[in-house]
């Protein structure tokens, strides 16, 4: 009897332990957040530790951001912080940002969703309109890669479709930006057979989109689209495992050497943090800085 | 010989075989991995690979300490949670579990065992790594989520091992205790855990592989920076992390490194496996 009420008793004060310890700490973290926010004066309001989140080494997406900013060495390569998060695709990265008030990442523009917020870059907004009149510089080609000559047939027609009208017309309806304003039309070859395509978690959900447009088309062809990484994609179609690989950033000369590339899209990278962090603007220089990792407080960001 | 003698020879070679198949795939793997894997070590330098901090393939740089430590520290502090819970869970289960909670617990436990290490890591990423964020003011992904949510995933292996080790204890041990007047308590601490000593060390050791080998739950929640970790508090990447992360891209002698580094953990669980045999052997 004593041991049952001992039993009882414990469990009791480690469910209230577990209780008080979880809403004292968000309510002293929440509470700590507002005083600061009115005291401070800085330009922006955002304070603590910056979380830098990156992408893995084989993403498209990185490779272009690092190219763009600047965070490379003399020999051209990448030297993001051994400090930053590494997820490895374009909703993880989207997660994870939600998910850390602290935190700083970059997505494709056609992937941003509203659970993040897109900063200006150098006073610049990520958009389409900015991108198109150059003003916006963060951006970079989706590209399909393919050995050159040993296409087949249903692959060249699913090709002709991406860069004909109606393909060029879906790229710009979902946020990405056209190669070619005056493509011709496409009209149904009523092919038959099965496509696959690997590569870039950036470019798989507007190729989903073409792929379900062309199977409206021709009803006979499954086409299966594998989202493994830029680099994933590319080894991929050299090894010859996929008839396209996707790609978001531009070929290697070693890759160059073995495939040819067609630019499908032009695509902008959103610079994203959490949607509770007041900044609005950062100037690419701090961007370089935060990436580099010799910048590491939002307070010193300016 | 009879038909009975040539059936007992014909299914003693069908045996022989199914147990040759195991052993086949054992050198297979083995096979594989060295020589892959040693080609490669030699080709980075093994002082460089193994002892190397900088971990960065689009340089050839391949030093893969940071992450021989980063496995250690997550299967340490995994080890530090999971098996204390998971032996006082089954000295619970054995000694102290009255029938009609038994007949729930068990079957729960057995449950715990069968969920898939991603769902595991969605648990994970979903309410261990905000609860971190909330208590510590940090990112909220690193060593100690990792290895809290480690030390959950080991404890079905332990208990259960664990359970049947002691309940295998024969039943002379305790009784014997108690009737030298001794409590329940100091009877199952001195007598029977004494005695179930070597299945509850397998159960560790278990626990341990699981831990060592996991990948896609703590891929999740780990952080992933390919840097010694600092703190309990900062991000880590683990042999396997390592594998997954890179594997899809990687080409030539980089494919080879990652090759190079499921050796070195395949050398691990082999350390870890000889030690418990001499334990085993020199308690025998």
């Amino acid at each position: 009897m004593k041991k049952k009420i001992l039993a009882i008793a414990m469990t009791a004060l480690m469910v209230v332990g577990v209780a008080a310890c979880g809403s004292s700490s968000s309510n002293s973290t929440t509470d700590s957040n507002s005083t600061d926010t009115a005291a401070d004066t800085t330009a922006d309001g955002m304070t603590g530790p910056i979380s830098v989140i990156s992408r893995e080494e084989g993403s498209g997406t990185r490779g272009a951001f690092v190219e763009l900013m600047g965070i490379v060495d003399d020999s051209d390569n990448d030297i993001t912080t051994i400090d930053a998060e590494i997820t490895n695709s374009t909703s993880v990265m989207l997660t994870t940002v939600a998910g850390n008030k602290q935190s700083i990442g970059y997505v494709s523009l056609g992937s941003l969703s509203d659970d993040v917020k897109a900063v200006k870059v150098d006073g610049v907004e990520a958009s389409v309109d900015d991108i198109k009149n150059g003003s916006y510089s963060v951006s970079r080609p989706f590209l399909v890669a393919y050995k050159d000559g040993q296409l087949s047939e249903l692959a060249q027609d699913y090709l002709k479709y991406i860069l004909s009208a109606d393909g060029q017309a879906i790229i710009s309806e979902n946020g990405y930006i056209s190669v070619s304003d005056s493509a011709e039309a496409y009209t149904a070859s009523g092919l038959s057979g099965k496509l696959v395509l690997a590569g870039s978690t950036s470019v798989s959900p507007v190729m989903e989109k073409l792929a379900d447009a062309y199977k409206a088309l021709n009803p006979d062809v499954t086409i299966e689209i594998q989202q493994t990484g830029s680099g994933a994609g590319i080894t991929s179609a050299i090894e010859g495992v996929c008839d396209f690989g996707m790609s978001s950033r531009e070929l290697k000369e070693s890759e160059a050497a073995e495939l040819k590339a067609d630019q499908i899209a032009l695509d902008g990278i959103a610079v994203i943090v959490n949607n509770e962090n007041p900044t609005d603007d950062i100037s690419s220089e701090n961007i370089k800085n935060i990436y580099l990792g010799e910048v590491t407080n939002w307070e010193d960001v300016k | 010989m009879n038909s009975n003698q040539l059936k007992e020879t014909i299914m003693k070679f069908v045996f022989l075989i199914f147990a040759c198949f195991s052993i086949v795939a054992v050198i297979v793997i083995c096979a594989f991995m060295f020589a892959n894997g040693f080609p490669a070590m030699a080709k980075i330098g093994f002082g460089n690979f193994l002892l190397g901090t900088e971990w960065r393939p689009g340089q050839n740089l391949f030093g893969i300490f940071p992450m021989i430590v980063g496995s250690i520290y997550v299967t340490a502090g995994a080890m530090i949670i999971g098996v204390p819970i998971g032996l006082l869970c089954a000295v619970f289960l054995t000694f102290y579990c009255p029938k009609k909670l038994y007949a729930f617990v068990k079957p729960v436990v057995g449950l715990l065992a069968g969920i898939p290490s991603i769902v595991y890591g969605f648990f994970g990423l979903i309410i261990i790594v905000p609860i971190i964020q909330n208590v510590f003011g940090t990112g909220g992904k690193g060593v100690l989520t990792a290895s809290i949510l480690l030390g959950i995933m080991i404890l079905p292996t332990i208990i259960e091992v664990s359970e049947s080790s002691l309940r295998a204890v024969p039943k002379q041990y305790f009784e014997g205790s108690l009737a030298l007047g001794a409590t329940k308590e100091r009877s199952i601490f001195k007598a029977v855990l004494v005695g179930g000593k070597s299945g509850v060390m397998s159960a560790v050791v278990l626990g341990l592989g699981r831990a060592i080998g996991e990948t896609m739950a703590v891929i999740m929640v780990a952080g992933n920076q390919p840097a010694i970790p600092k703190s309990v508090l900062s991000g880590v990447r683990t042999l396997t992390s390592n594998i997954v992360l890179e594997m899809a891209y990687a080409a030539d002698l980089h494919r080879e490194a990652l090759i190079a580094t499921a050796v070195v953990l395949f050398v691990f669980i082999l350390i870890i496996n000889i030690c418990l045999s001499m334990v085993k052997r020199r308690e025998s």
